[in-house]
């Protein structure tokens, strides 16, 4: 499994890993670390194999940031454990990054499109 | 934004750590358990599936630290750290850290010290609303070329009258002016302004009004305008004091107005005063007076938007060649001379303040030199410390950094002290600087002196230790650590920097005391020049007669023949004399005169002279001899004759192989001058000063040309200072409303004439001597240091038959070398900065071979002695003990 994709560059992850996790706390409401973690590794098809731990310093940035906030619950297994839910900055955050990127994709996907533009 | 929310929210991350950490475990280990629990739910045995999430998650340290990292600021975090380490590992050190802090705060306080006078003199913006654009206006002699000249109310009438650069244009002239009424009489320096003064310099009154348009003229200049320091010191601040009426020379005036603090403008060239104003008052030139041929009045004025100092010359030397042509009785061979008004005040201060500032910059840079060889020795201590460091994974940038740290530590606490070494040298320069920088008696460590100070502090941290510092980061970890390893490795690069940095201070070192040397000699040379009377034992007081009764002469000159009768009468007194401009004062009189029997002169080749107003008395208490001729006759001193006396130099240069005696002068000094007689020749006396040349001169007898105000001159037998109490009863016995002022010493005023020297060569010496100690200090350091290196070869050579000497030799060899080299760099150094100093050396040329000498001299020997200590130390070394030790 490790050998599907090349581990993504440490600054290209930890960009996209934000919005990663506000787009899923977006769909699933609040979430635990390890919750969010499960649930980037799944809807990347496995194909994304990092360690869960540099989730966490993520959360704390997107916390400072006031686009998420937490607090401790009761998991679905009577585990206590932190919750992370979206703000309502997060939540304008979320849509703002999403254009950016789609944004961003489309215009590297023109370049990077086999020298159909060209034709 | 956010990022910012995102600094604010970690810069708070770093208090409450314990919650902060507790809560990172529980989340971590919550994600564990969780992990966990699936695992074992797939089938996994507990054990298993720990490892399994701990791999997963990448380590649970790692974790915890990246979460630290991101939730605290880890860039101050270390800092901190490194913070209370260097200061905990200085506090471990601390003869090293005494001595260290001592140099930095004298070289940094002394640079405060000088900065403070600096930024005030030369940087500081004036008192006044765009100082920028404002101009002092001179004449400029064409005979004189350089030399400001006061300004002639004709001519300024005349630039009035064009089209002048000038948005607004002040005239003005100081004056001494009795206060009398109630309390003490008190003499006071007056400023006659145009009513525009104050709206050119932008400056309106705190209290009060500035003079309306129509105020000057007489009978409408009843009206006068008191400065902060005068309404403070005599009406004790009272904000009711506008509108009362007080008696300035025995005329009322009202009082209109009072300027706010710090106002006022002191121009050394014009001033007839000598000092500050204390209050002004209004005046106008108007075309009769104006008519009047003499130059007597300062200019100001404010530059049209657009117009530079340059420009503004140009134009207005453009208006002088008009008036040259259209008057050419009154301008021919005149010129204008526009001058900032920020460079004619700070005038000649501006060269030796920026010699000192360099001196002292070259006192810091030894200092930093010092330190940088301390830091060095104590790197070279320090290996094994740093290379366990090293092997415990520290990088060599957190090395460095921790290293750099303890040196601004060591920079800003040196930089803190110092400070207050300069609120100490601020005072000694006030109480040591010339008369021109007493305006800045409002010298204060202001927020630029702050910021100066710590940037130099950061500076000298950076350039001390960048290079102990990189030096010391890089430790040779497996050599270090080695057993037996002595004092380390590396120690070739170290040796050859500290013998640089030896070097280096000592060609500074050479630079200063040259420096000091040829301003010491310099200062020698004008304590020699005779000024052409004899100053011992003279004192001298001014009096400036005011009130109706002394409007008619007969009065005035029996007023000054009484005092001088009854200042003769004074026990101890041997002489009494009076004059109407004492030597050394900065105030004189010279006009035109023609030789009767000569032809005239064409117009801008007048032949002038200096002009005095004396009795006999002045020249006998002066010791001034009579060279040929005779002096003034008793009749002479009551009547008015037509007899004048002339120095030897003006008869040199006049009456070249002729015997002056018997010729006529018509001199201009009065309307419908009367043709005198001269009747003898006396000596030269310098005027103007120690180091400048004697102008050619006539005295006048007093009854002549009588002037209200005089300087008596007084010779007692030993304490001049002792009678000045009697002197002051003798007057007011005569009228108790003439206030004494100026009372001085003769040797008081050739002292502060020199006041500026005396500033520059003390500095200098101050500076020099640090310099001296410290490059001492450095010397003795690296050949301590390289006996300390060099013990067990001592042990060999001793063991081999090498005797003390010989040994002795060796290392005082090795000082010597270090000595030279420095010597080799300084020199050319010295002679290139000494030629800074030109303009303030007198009869001393700047590279004067005895100064060089002397120079060498004393730091040879202070380089010797600096190695001899350590060499004696080598030479002590016992083989057996030496050779133990490796």
């Amino acid at each position: 499994m490790a050998e599907k994709t090349p581990a993504l560059r440490q600054d290209v992850w930890q960009g996209t890993l934000a919005l990663m996790v506000l787009k899923t706390l977006e769909s699933l409401g609040s979430l635990h670390g390890y919750g969010i973690a499960r649930r980037i590794e799944q809807t990347s098809g496995d194909r994304l194999s990092v360690n869960y731990g540099t989730l966490y310093p993520a959360l704390v940035k997107l916390e400072q940031e006031g686009y998420v906030a937490s607090e401790w619950g009761v998991s679905e297994n009577n585990r206590k454990a932190k919750f992370y839910r979206l703000t309502r900055a997060g939540r304008r955050q979320v849509e703002l990054e999403t254009r950016e990127w789609e944004r961003t994709t489309a215009i590297l996907a023109r370049f990077l499109a086999p020298s159909e533009g060209r034709a | 934004m956010r990022g910012v929310r995102g600094f604010f929210a970690r810069l708070a991350g770093l208090f409450g750590r314990t919650r902060q950490e507790r809560d990172m475990s529980e989340e971590l280990e919550s994600h564990i358990q969780m992990h966990v629990d699936d695992a074992v739910r797939g089938g996994m045995t507990p054990e298993q599936a720990r490892r399994e999430a701990v791999r997963k998650l990448g380590g649970l340290d790692v974790t915890k630290e990246a979460v630290r990292d991101r939730r605290r600021l880890p860039f101050f975090e270390r800092a901190w750290q490194d913070l209370r380490f260097a200061a905990r590992s200085l506090g471990k050190n601390p003869g090293f850290t005494a001595v260290t802090i001592a140099t930095l705060a004298l070289g940094i306080g002394a640079n405060t010290a000088i900065f403070t006078v600096v930024h005030a003199v030369l940087i500081e913006r004036l008192p006044f609303h765009e100082p920028s654009r404002l101009v002092a206006v001179w004449e400029e002699n064409a005979q004189r070329p350089g030399r400001k000249n006061v300004v002639a109310p004709f001519n300024y009438r005349r630039w009035q009258e064009r089209e002048t650069p000038f948005a607004s244009m002040a005239g003005f002239y100081d004056s001494r002016v009795n206060l009398t009424g109630d309390g003490r009489p008190e003499q006071l320096v007056a400023q006659f302004v145009m009513p525009s003064f104050f709206s050119t310099l932008g400056t309106a009154p705190m209290l009060g009004r500035a003079f309306a348009a129509d105020e000057g003229p007489d009978g409408n200049d009843q009206v006068v305008i008191l400065s902060h320091g005068l309404w403070q010191r005599r009406f004790g601040g009272d904000p009711a004091v506008v509108g009362r009426t007080i008696q300035v020379d025995r005329r009322p005036v009202t009082i209109v107005g009072v300027m706010p603090p710090r106002f006022g403008l002191f121009l050394k060239t014009g001033t007839l005063a000598g000092k500050p104003a204390d209050l002004w008052e209004p005046m106008v030139f108007t075309e009769k007076g104006a008519q009047k041929s003499g130059r007597y009045a300062s200019a100001i004025a404010r530059l049209k938007p657009g117009e530079t100092p340059a420009s503004a010359q140009t134009k207005m030397a453009a208006i002088a060649s008009a008036l040259a042509i259209q008057f050419p009785e009154r301008d021919a061979g005149w010129g204008i001379q526009v001058v900032p008004l920020h460079a004619e005040i700070a005038g000649e201060m501006r060269s030796t303040l920026l010699i000192l500032f360099g001196a002292v910059g070259f006192v810091l840079l030894i200092a930093c030199a010092n330190v940088a060889g301390l830091l060095l020795a104590r790197g070279t201590a320090r290996v094994r410390e740093m290379a366990i460091r090293t092997a415990l994974g520290a990088g060599r940038g957190r090395i460095l950094s921790q290293l750099l740290t303890e040196n601004l530590l060591l920079a800003l606490v040196g930089g803190a002290v110092g400070l207050l070494l300069a609120r100490w040298g601020v005072a000694l320069l006030v109480a040591l600087s010339p008369a021109d920088l007493t305006g800045l008696s409002l010298l204060r460590l202001s927020p630029q002196v702050l910021a100066f100070t710590f940037l130099v502090s950061v500076l000298t941290a950076g350039l001390c230790g960048l290079a102990p510092a990189l030096a010391g980061s890089r430790p040779d970890v497996q050599d270090s650590l080695k057993d037996g390893a002595r004092s380390g490795g590396a120690s070739v690069r170290t040796r050859i920097l500290r013998k640089a940095f030896v070097v280096s201070e000592v060609a500074l070192a050479v630079v200063l005391l040259v420096g000091a040397g040829l301003m010491l000699k310099s200062l020698a040379a004008l304590g020699r020049v005779h000024p052409g009377f004899e100053p011992e034992g003279l004192l001298t007081a001014r009096v400036t007669l005011s009130g109706e009764q002394y409007k008619e002469d007969p009065p005035t000159l029996r007023f000054f023949a009484e005092a001088v009768d009854r200042a003769a009468k004074i026990p101890g007194v041997r002489e009494a004399g009076v004059v109407s401009f004492l030597p050394f004062t900065g105030l004189a009189a010279a006009t035109g005169f023609t030789i009767v029997g000569r032809p005239v002169p064409p117009p801008g080749e007048e032949l002038s002279t200096e002009v005095r107003v004396c009795d006999d008395g002045y020249l006998r208490a002066m010791r001034i001899p009579l060279l040929r001729g005779r002096v003034f006759t008793d009749r002479e001193m009551r009547e008015k004759t037509d007899v004048v006396l002339v120095s030897e130099g003006f008869a040199k240069q006049f009456f070249p192989g002729q015997d002056p005696i018997g010729h006529k002068l018509v001199i201009d000094m009065m309307e419908e001058p009367p043709a005198t007689e001269i009747v003898g020749v006396v000596g030269d006396v310098k005027h103007a000063g120690l180091a400048a040349e004697a102008r050619p001169m006539v005295y006048w007898p007093h009854p002549v040309l009588v002037y209200g105000g005089m300087t008596l001159v007084v010779r007692t037998g030993s304490d001049p200072a002792a009678a000045a109490p009697m002197l002051e009863r003798a007057i007011q016995a005569i009228d108790k409303d003439q206030p004494l002022s100026d009372v001085r010493t003769m040797e008081q005023w050739i002292g502060a004439s020199l006041a500026r020297e005396r500033f520059a060569s003390m500095l200098l010496l101050l500076f020099a001597a640090l310099a001296l100690t410290l490059a001492a200090i450095g010397i003795y350091g690296v050949m301590s240091y390289v006996v300390g290196q060099r013990t067990t070869e001592m042990g060999i050579r001793a063991a081999l038959g090498a005797t003390a000497p010989d040994l002795r030799r060796l290392i005082l060899r090795d000082g010597a070398r270090l000595l030279l080299v420095g010597l080799a760099i300084g020199l050319p150094l010295a002679l290139a900065g000494s030629r800074a100093l030109r303009s303030l050396l007198y009869e001393t040329p700047a590279a004067d071979p005895a100064t060089f000498a002397v120079v060498l001299g004393v730091l040879a020997a202070a380089a010797l002695f600096a190695s001899w200590l350590p060499a004696r130390r080598a030479a002590r070394v016992a083989p057996a003990e030496a050779l133990r030790q490796s």
